[in-house]
């Protein structure tokens, strides 16, 4: 028998939940192997589809290395973790949940700044006043350059942050972030505030695929048609 | 992970021997600063994208160190630290490995590990002399080691500031000017911006048009004040202020002379052997004291070139050539060799009189020097 397809699925919370459900609307159910909290299962309803239950970042490293062909995940770890995604993985269906934009944040008492233009001439005043560069707090390392590079924004130092990044501003150990948020309300209770071109990707979970051939490719296939027919 | 074949080593040691020898018989004490280095420095002189190419980490004890992307910074570090007392005349130079990551993997052409040597200089109380001799002693070195069929490009951000000083327009936009100066794009942008009024529509710029700097900060403390928004460490109500000002003073400011977009844009264009470029400047006719203090400047090195050797006319200077280094303030060049379809370039160099202050030291400390990639050089002689 040829080899198994081999997708990853969130294994945990919210995306977990609405991507099984969007599966078994499809008309694929999940049995998992071994106990109840198995990290191994089958697809059902689908020939020859072993699933792998991950965390939704770790999809994102799995797809890089090609040790899963297909799995669910977030566009923006997709983005983060994986340098030439357009070149190397396609992302085939964008499933209608997890929303949420990745955005540039400053202070809103930051009166004088309302884009990335600002900031730039901000970091390059803040550079000759302290002596050292605009600290961005971020967990999104790649994405933030890659977008500050883009705008030909270069006075700024990141720093990495792993949770609770809308507290640096305040802590002090940053100026602004750059952060993933979906309503806004967690920014606001901060007092940090959009730039008026500072969102850089607006993020949804997505089925992102590797290319693949054969039985593969054909298993694939199949899973894209069913649920594009759904969103 | 391959490693460096022994023929490689031996050459680059036999070429630094050379290299050391002729440093050392102008005068160049040879040093070897730290492989390990405080990241801090660094990041905070290259930002972000020599970032990348770093290699940072955090050892134990929670502080954050890199292997060195560049040999400058560390020489700097250490003559703070080791040099002479009353900051007189200070001459280094020193070979060893600077590190960087290479997107797309570790190749011979592109290595994450190779040499780099080279000369700083620091404090010398004649800067074009200074400039001439670091200049020729880099072409020296390259001759001692066989090389052939190099070329030397030029540059001046110093003419580029002079330029801008004589041009009637309000210092903020000299700034702006000068901080786009690497980005040609963003630089036509801005000039085009700039001569036609068409600065971005601020918010509360409308309100404090014909204000002075107090009523912007009193507008400030307001509006802070009721919307109950906190400041965030490192940026002042004054700071906010000042810059909310600026825009409002932009809002009326007449635009830059149409005259004055096309005299930047002449003086970028041009390039030739630095007699020609200085002769091209001088058709400029621009305005002001400054701009002929650079071009004499720039004609003293020449003639010190000449009377080193050197035939300046068989350099090129560009008005656009610089580095894409922050830390570069005025005579800038490099060495390059043909290589396939394109160029190469071996050595780079030039003058950097804010680096050292901003790394610590009590005064600006004129500086100049050069780094030579050696790696490449050995590869193409």
């Amino acid at each position: 028998m040829a080899d198994a397809l081999k997708i990853a699925i969130p294994s945990k919370g919210r995306l977990m939940e609405k991507s099984e459900n969007l599966l078994a609307k499809a008309g694929f159910g999940i049995e998992r192997s071994g106990d109840a909290r198995g990290y191994m299962g089958r697809l059902t309803g689908i020939e020859n589809v072993d699933v792998a239950f991950l965390s939704a970042s770790e999809i994102a490293g799995k797809l890089r290395d090609g040790s899963v062909d297909a799995g669910v995940t977030g566009e923006d770890l997709l983005w983060e973790n994986i340098p030439d995604l357009d070149r190397r993985i396609t992302i085939a269906v964008r499933l209608g949940f997890g929303h949420a934009d990745v955005v540039v944040a400053v202070p809103e008492s930051w009166l004088d700044v309302d884009s990335i233009a600002d900031l730039d001439e901000v970091s390059v005043a803040y550079h000759a006043s302290h002596n050292r560069r605009l600290r961005v707090a971020t967990k999104y390392f790649n994405i933030t350059r890659e977008f500050f590079a883009r705008k030909g924004v270069t006075g700024y130092r990141i720093v990495e942050s792993l949770g609770a990044t809308e507290g640096a501003p305040a802590a002090g150990t940053a100026q602004m972030i750059v952060d993933i948020t979906s309503s806004g309300s967690t920014l606001r209770a901060n007092h940090l505030k959009i730039l008026d071109d500072g969102v850089i990707l607006k993020s949804q979970a997505c089925l992102a695929v590797n290319p693949v051939e054969g039985e593969k490719k054909r298993a694939t296939d199949q899973i894209i048609a069913a649920l594009d027919k759904l969103v | 992970m391959p490693s460096k074949p022994p023929q490689l080593r031996t050459a680059l040691d036999a070429q630094d021997a050379i290299l050391a020898g002729v440093f050392e018989n102008a005068g160049f004490n040879y040093i070897a600063p730290d492989i390990l280095q405080p990241a801090d420095v660094f990041l905070d002189r290259s930002g972000e994208d020599l970032r990348t190419r770093t290699y940072v980490f955090t050892d134990p004890d929670g502080h954050e160190l890199c292997l060195r992307p560049d040999i400058t910074i560390p020489v700097c570090r250490h003559y703070l630290e080791y040099g002479p007392a009353f900051r007189e005349e200070t001459r280094y130079c020193y070979a060893g490995p600077v590190f960087r990551f290479q997107p797309g993997g570790d190749l011979a052409a592109k290595p994450r590990e190779f040499e780099q040597t080279g000369i700083e200089y620091f404090g010398a109380k004649d800067r074009e002399h200074a400039e001439a001799e670091t200049l020729a002693l880099a072409m020296e070195a390259m001759d001692a080691v066989g090389l052939t069929g190099y070329s030397v490009q030029l540059g001046d951000l110093g003419l580029f500031d002079a330029l801008l000083a004589g041009i009637e327009m309000p210092q903020r936009w000299r700034s702006r000017l000068h901080h786009q100066f690497w980005r040609p794009e963003a630089f036509r942008a801005l000039l085009a911006g700039l001569t036609s009024n068409g600065h971005a529509e601020q918010r509360y710029a409308a309100q404090l048009t014909g204000t002075d700097e107090a009523e912007a900060a009193r507008l400030v403390e307001r509006i802070l004040d009721e919307k109950s928004l906190p400041l965030v460490p490192g940026r002042s109500i004054e700071d906010i202020a000042l810059r909310l000002h600026e825009k409002a003073a932009d809002r009326v400011e007449p635009p830059l002379a149409q005259e004055a977009a096309k005299l930047i844009e002449d003086y970028l264009a041009i390039s030739g052997n630095p007699l020609d470029a200085l002769d091209q400047v001088a058709a400029l006719n621009a305005p002001g004291p400054a701009i002929s203090r650079a071009c004499e400047a720039l004609a003293k090195r020449c003639v010190l070139l000449s009377g080193l050797g050197v035939d300046p006319s068989s350099l090129t200077f560009s008005a656009e050539f610089g580095r894409n280094l922050e830390y570069y303030t005025g005579h800038v060049f490099q060495i390059e060799v043909p290589y396939k379809t394109r160029t190469k370039q071996v050595v780079g160099g030039g003058r950097y009189d804010n680096l050292l202050s901003d790394i610590g030291a009590p005064q600006p400390v004129p500086a100049v020097g050069f780094a030579i990639h050696s790696e490449r050089l050995a590869g193409v002689i």
